[in-house]
């Protein structure tokens, strides 16, 4: 790992040591399950430990995962190796450990149902201030809607019905009296599909800063601060010259850090994001992640992905969700690497999901 | 080419379906062309209609049946879309009371179902209450009014220009992507925002196709500018109609379109100037063309440079 610079990244660091992963790119990272790894007959499977239920699928994937390795196809080293990404800067908020009751985001016995068919059961989740929190877990077990209900999005669908507390810095954001557009505002959101708006690129960051300033601002008045978004969604640089291109002309991946960009302008606390690089390729991927870890030090990223070795790559905080119920949920390393009950333990190391 | 006998039948009936669709189109139009060509002339476009006209070939001008026919477009345009575009709104993004949605949608059903000269008989009955003959003009003597005016027959037209808005928006709104929605009320943009600045601007196309339908509705028809407009073909406008300080005058009176001068010079009706006849359907065809290519060009949304 590079030599960092300055005395406060390595207080900083030390604090951190204690929950991130030992940074050993080959052991730990990739679900020890995963088929096409290389090293996986030489990490050691967490199956092992775990007898009853994984078991048999651990001894027919071990074998294949050999077979599969033998013929040198994997050469080009897969791009996605989940070597851990390292925050550049620091953590502006205190981490967990620091203060682990420091809660920007909290779930109290949240429960939400679509036409009277439950999907969520109580959850209590905790998120911390700062860093990435990844909500992990199988397809249909309820993180998409336990991210959606925080900035109250769920609540579109008629047939929603929602109940429990979202605490916001404390405060219920399901208290009467709460303003959704601020309450939006506060806490952002990038969704699965890169979804601009068909307008240019300087104005979809500008729709999020205009209306609400009462006068319309100018585009000369708006242009720093379109700028800045930009270049804190690393984005500038490629379109600094093209502003007034159609924003749907971008790629994919620049049209997701473009929202990024425009979440960023409404200047939230926190950033929810649904499995923002499902529909990427593996360099916008890394691209992507690499914003997240940088952004998540100066706020706080909620984070949705059944990419596990993705959650791996960037998360500080894990929660695992199964069927609508919280499971386990604390520091990534401990989710991923020693979880406390069976069910994540299986699923982390890619029994099922 | 498929080689199943059911597959191979099934592209020839559609092949041949279009096929026909096209002749017929391509046959009429060049019929309206060899037909009415000949009689359009700058004097044809111009001119006012002959006291003569129900002489054959002389029944003179077309120009206040074309100023008619833009008028009514105009005035029942200028209320069906507004209201077309608002009750589509309210269709797709609000619903609510479902009641007054599920009204609305049947509403909008039957008004595109009925007959205009249904409309025209209601109109009738309506604008000849004498409180309302500031529309028209007062009938001496009875308390009554003509109930024949610009004015009355737009408002009418508004209603057959309306279904054609509704719907064809309606489809176009549904037609944005949800998650745009969504992306606005995530930045914490309201509702009317986020209908105002994205879902309206995303639907124009569809809005402009709506508006294509009205307009070819209220400019095709015929009854109610026959009952609701007078039957006042052949009849010049006053001298100097348009004129600021004339033109409500002008609207409260009896007038004519394009439909109803080909109706009368045609030999079904008095005229027996098939020539004439032709002429100002060719116009009136023109006249839509460019008012839907006009619109097509101006819905087209263009972003950005390049």
């Amino acid at each position: 790992m590079d030599p960092l610079d300055d005395q406060q990244r390595l207080d900083d660091r030390a604090k951190r040591q204690e929950w991130r992963h030992a940074l050993d790119p080959s052991a730990d990272l990739r679900p020890a399950g995963d088929p096409t790894d290389p090293t996986a007959s030489a990490a050691p499977a967490p199956t092992a430990s775990t007898p009853a239920p994984g078991a048999l699928a651990a001894a027919e994937l071990a074998p294949f995962g050999e077979a599969a390795a033998v013929p040198a196809v994997q050469a080009p080293a897969p791009a996605a190796a989940p070597t851990r990404i390292e925050r550049t800067t620091p953590l502006s908020h205190p981490p967990h450990v620091a203060d682990p009751s420091d809660l920007v985001l909290a779930a109290r016995g949240l429960r939400v149902a679509f036409s009277g068919n439950e999907i969520l059961h109580g959850i209590d989740l905790d998120a911390p201030r700062g860093g990435v929190l990844a909500l992990v877990g199988p397809s249909g077990c309820g993180k998409t809607t336990l991210l959606r209900s925080i900035n109250r999005l769920t609540e579109l669908a008629p047939t929603a019905a929602i109940g429990g507390q979202i605490l916001l810095d404390g405060q219920d954001v399901y208290a009467g009296g709460t303003d959704l557009n601020l309450l939006r505002r506060r806490v952002g959101m990038v969704f699965q599909q890169p979804n601009p708006f068909p307008m240019t690129i300087f104005d979809n960051v500008a729709f999020a800063i205009r209306e609400q300033a009462k006068r319309r601002p100018s585009r000369g008045e708006l242009m720093p601060q379109v700028a800045d978004v930009l270049q804190r969604a690393g984005l500038w640089d490629e379109v600094k010259d093209n502003l007034d291109r159609n924003a749907l002309s971008l790629s994919g991946g620049q049209q997701q850090r473009l929202c990024i960009a425009r979440t960023l302008a409404a200047n939230p606390e926190v950033i929810l994001m649904d499995e923002p690089c499902s529909a990427l390729d593996p360099r916008s991927t890394a691209r992507i992640e690499e914003l997240i870890v940088q952004l998540a030090g100066s706020l706080s990223v909620v984070i949705v992905t059944h990419n596990l070795a993705q959650a791996k790559r960037i998360a500080d905080y894990a929660a695992y969700l199964l069927n609508g119920d919280l499971i386990e949920q604390g520091l990534a390393k401990k989710v991923f690497e020693d979880p406390d009950n069976q069910s994540t333990r299986d699923f982390v190391a890619g029994m099922f999901g | 080419m498929p080689t199943r006998i059911s597959d191979r039948l099934g592209i020839g009936i559609a092949y041949g379906a279009g096929g026909i669709l096209m002749a017929a189109v391509a046959v009429l139009m060049l019929w309206l062309v060899v037909q009415g060509v000949g009689t359009i002339s700058w004097d044809f476009l111009t001119g006012e209609p002959a006291a003569g006209s129900l002489e054959q070939g002389v029944s003179g001008g077309i120009l206040p049946a074309i100023v008619g026919t833009l008028i009514v477009v105009a005035f029942g345009m200028l209320v069906a879309i507004p209201m077309g575009l608002g009750v589509a709104i309210f269709l797709t993004e609000y619903r609510q009371p479902a009641w007054l949605a599920k009204g609305t949608d049947t509403a909008i059903d039957l008004i595109f179902g009925v007959p205009s000269v249904v409309f025209a008989l209601f109109g009738l009955a309506i604008f000849s209450q004498g409180w309302l003959a500031w529309l028209s003009n007062p009938v001496g003597g009875t308390g009554m009014a003509t109930a024949q005016s610009f004015f009355c027959s737009s408002l009418m037209m508004a209603l057959i220009g309306l279904p054609p808005v509704v719907r064809s928006s309606q489809a176009a709104i549904l037609g944005v992507p949800n998650q745009q929605r969504e992306a606005a009320y995530a930045l914490g943009k309201g509702r009317l925002t986020t209908i105002r600045r994205i879902v309206v601007p995303g639907a124009r196309p569809g809005v402009a196709t709506g508006i294509m339908l009205g307009i070819g509705r209220i400019a095709g028809d015929t009854a109610i500018v026959w009952i609701l407009l007078g039957g006042a073909v052949l009849q010049a406008p006053p001298d100097g109609w348009y004129l600021p300080w004339n033109l409500l005058d002008f609207l409260r009176s009896e007038g004519s379109t394009l439909t109803t001068y080909i109706y009368f010079s045609s030999p079904a009706g008095e005229g027996n100037s098939p020539g004439p006849a032709y002429g100002a359907a060719l116009v009136l065809m023109v006249v839509i063309l460019i008012v839907n290519i006009a619109l097509i060009r101006s819905s087209r949304r263009k972003i950005g440079k390049r």
